[in-house]
């Protein structure tokens, strides 16, 4: 549903991207890799409509991204980031209902409240509804703020509409339980019509979530996929300036990477 | 205990608080009025009742004199509430006011500029609206430079905040007391007393004026709540969700230029009270900006009508000039409030925790 066509940008003179094309996997979880630098945000800003191209063309649903106004667009495409914060006291519920702003005119209504106490559920911060925001966790506080772009982006209307998410490096501040049952919960949206795009650092962990694998390297695609062992490990040396090691699974446990310098 | 209250009942009991107070703002005085006195003449005034013959003198003090000073003083109130809501939402910050990021000061130059070159070839053809132009041409360019200088990257740094604001009024500052230096005596004596606050000049066409513009501005305002939460998130969260940031903040800009600037022209420099009332709401009640914009306004016309009963009975029959009152109340939360993020964060310094 999420089409990058022929992508550049260039800002004080650097080239950032430079033609990409990457058409990502409908209801799916698409991954975008990369080392530091190799223009992994700028895409997703561009493709998630933050920022425009200096040229190619954002498509959604074969549509550019420019036809589509913004209130249209806020419903039907997410961004979670890395890291929000708020240096007013507003209670989680609060800050949740935000997500339904893009669906409601003056006030709420029931279904929009109804969603809220619904996504609050979904990722375990129900009972905590009425807390501060800014009294919470740097793990609690993301799942707040999932769970109000799973608000901004709920289809549940039947029949569903195609939805977008946009996750910018989710997990980067998260400890190691947050981050899985962060991945799990967002997973699990691919049976609502939800392309997930995804920038993950962690190479086992994307390995792990991913459908489709988008490679990024000083500013052009290097390689698409939609296996991670059909990762060359020269390719991945190369691009991440590492040794590399793929170790086998045994048993239940999926095949990993290793890597050293 | 107001956190059980709705909106609408706190709006109401600060609604009925308000009544009172301007009621009892009308009473005090050089001239003491009975509330049944008042009744009257507001009457008569209406032309509900027949005014008896003879006996003008309290009916036009009062008529003339301290209905509109009343009247000015809430909508000022009222002003500076909204402002500081409106600010503190652009801001992202509970520290920021008009007095500190510029406007009230950007609008004493222009006014001040008025007042000692009002009667050259320059400002003439403006006639009586040049005070309040010039007022929000100043206030203008101060609070869009404070905020240029403490942006960067859709944030908003705390430390180049303040230190822009200091810089920014200093030089307003500075072009005020120049402005004053070399005006004639009664001018230069305006200009002092003017920046220190006060409803003493109060008439019925300044008071229509501030009015009109604080009703247009207001009403506008309210569009504007779920934004300014929204925008709490950061430039590009709000952005995710469908409001164009850029636009939201040239028109805050505009919108709560217009009623400090004029307000500013008529009655002076009146500091803190745009930071006390938000930040009581959000103790009081919450921090969502759909009730902190209508609430600002009555609880900044509330506040006002009892700093200005204050300003008149302390040392009678000279008054006290309305600034140095909010500025005893103001000036210790201002402080309350910075350390409190500084404890929030861990570096000492606010600025750098964003």
């Amino acid at each position: 549903m999420v089409e990058a066509l022929e992508i550049s940008y260039r800002a004080g003179g650097t080239r950032i991207l430079d033609g990409v094309t990457a058409r990502f996997r409908g209801n799916a979880f698409n991954v975008i890799l990369g080392p530091n630098g190799a223009g992994k945000s700028t895409l997703l800003k561009i493709a998630s409509g933050l920022l425009h191209p200096t040229s190619g063309e954002v498509r959604y649903d074969g549509r550019a991204i420019g036809n589509y106004d913004p209130e249209a667009l806020a419903k039907m495409r997410g961004v979670l980031s890395q890291h929000v914060e708020l240096a007013f006291p507003l209670p989680v519920e609060d800050v949740v209902l935000m997500g339904r702003y893009p669906h409601y005119g003056r006030a709420p209504s029931a279904h929009d409240r109804a969603i809220v106490a619904e996504t609050l559920a979904l990722v375990g911060m129900h009972e905590k509804r009425a807390q501060p925001y800014p009294t919470l966790s740097g793990g609690e506080q993301q799942k707040v703020q999932l769970a109000r772009v799973l608000s901004q982006i709920w289809n549940d209307a039947e029949p569903r509409g195609p939805v977008c998410l946009f996750l910018d490096e989710p997990t980067s501040s998260l400890d190691i339980h947050y981050q899985l049952a962060l991945l799990e919960i967002v997973r699990a949206f691919r049976e609502r019509r939800c392309t997930i795009i995804a920038i993950l650092h962690d190479l086992n962990v994307a390995s792990r979530y991913g459908d489709a694998f988008f490679l990024l390297e000083r500013g052009r695609l290097a390689l698409e996929t939609d296996s991670a062992d059909a990762i060359p490990l020269d390719l991945i040396e190369r691009v991440f300036q590492v040794r590399a090691e793929r170790v086998p699974g045994t048993g239940t446990a999926a095949a990993t990477w290793q890597f050293r310098l | 205990m107001l956190r059980r209250l709705s909106f609408a009942q706190i709006y109401l009991l600060f609604g009925i608080l308000l009544v009172a107070a301007v009621v009892a703002s009308a009473c005090v005085g050089a001239f003491t009025y009975t509330p049944h006195r008042i009744a009257t003449l507001v009457g008569e005034a209406l032309g509900w009742i027949t005014a008896p013959p003879g006996d003008t003198l309290d009916r036009n003090v009062f008529l003339q004199l301290r209905l509109p000073r009343v009247v000015l003083a809430g909508v000022v109130g009222a002003v500076l509430g909204v402002s500081g809501t409106l600010m503190q939402g652009l801001f992202r910050n509970p520290i920021v006011e008009p007095g500190l990021v510029g406007t009230s000061s950007g609008a004493a130059l222009g006014a001040s500029f008025v007042f000692v070159f009002g009667s050259t070839a320059f400002t003439r053809p403006l006639g009586t609206l040049g005070v309040p132009l010039f007022a929000f041409a100043g206030a203008f360019a101060a609070t869009m430079l404070v905020y240029r200088l403490s942006t960067s990257f859709g944030k908003v740094n705390v430390l180049t905040l303040l230190l822009a604001g200091i810089a920014v009024n200093a030089v307003c500052a500075a072009g005020t007391g120049f402005l004053s230096y070399i005006a004639r005596d009664p001018q230069a004596r305006n200009i002092t007393f003017w920046n220190l606050g006060t409803f003493t000049t109060a008439e019925w066409r300044g008071v229509t004026l501030v009015s009109a513009c604080f009703i247009a501005c207001f009403l506008w305002s309210l569009r504007y709540g779920k934004a300014l939460n929204a925008l709490m998130l950061g430039e590009d969260e709000a952005a995710y969700l469908g409001i164009d940031p850029r636009r939201l903040v040239w028109q805050l800009l505009v919108v709560n230029t217009i009623m400090v600037a004029v307000a500013t022209a008529m009655v002076g420099v009146i500091a803190f009270i745009g930071l006390v009332v938000p930040h009581l709401l959000r103790i009081l009640r919450s921090s969502d900006y759909t009730f902190l914009l209508p609430g600002s306004a009555i609880l900044g016309a509330l506040l006002m009508e009892l700093i200005d009963v204050v300003a008149r009975v302390v040392i009678p029959p000279a008054e006290l000039p309305i600034g140095i009152i909010t500025a005893l109340i103001g000036a210790p939360i201002f402080l309350s409030i910075l350390l409190r993020q500084r404890g929030m964060h861990g570096t000492g310094v606010p600025g750098l925790d964003g």
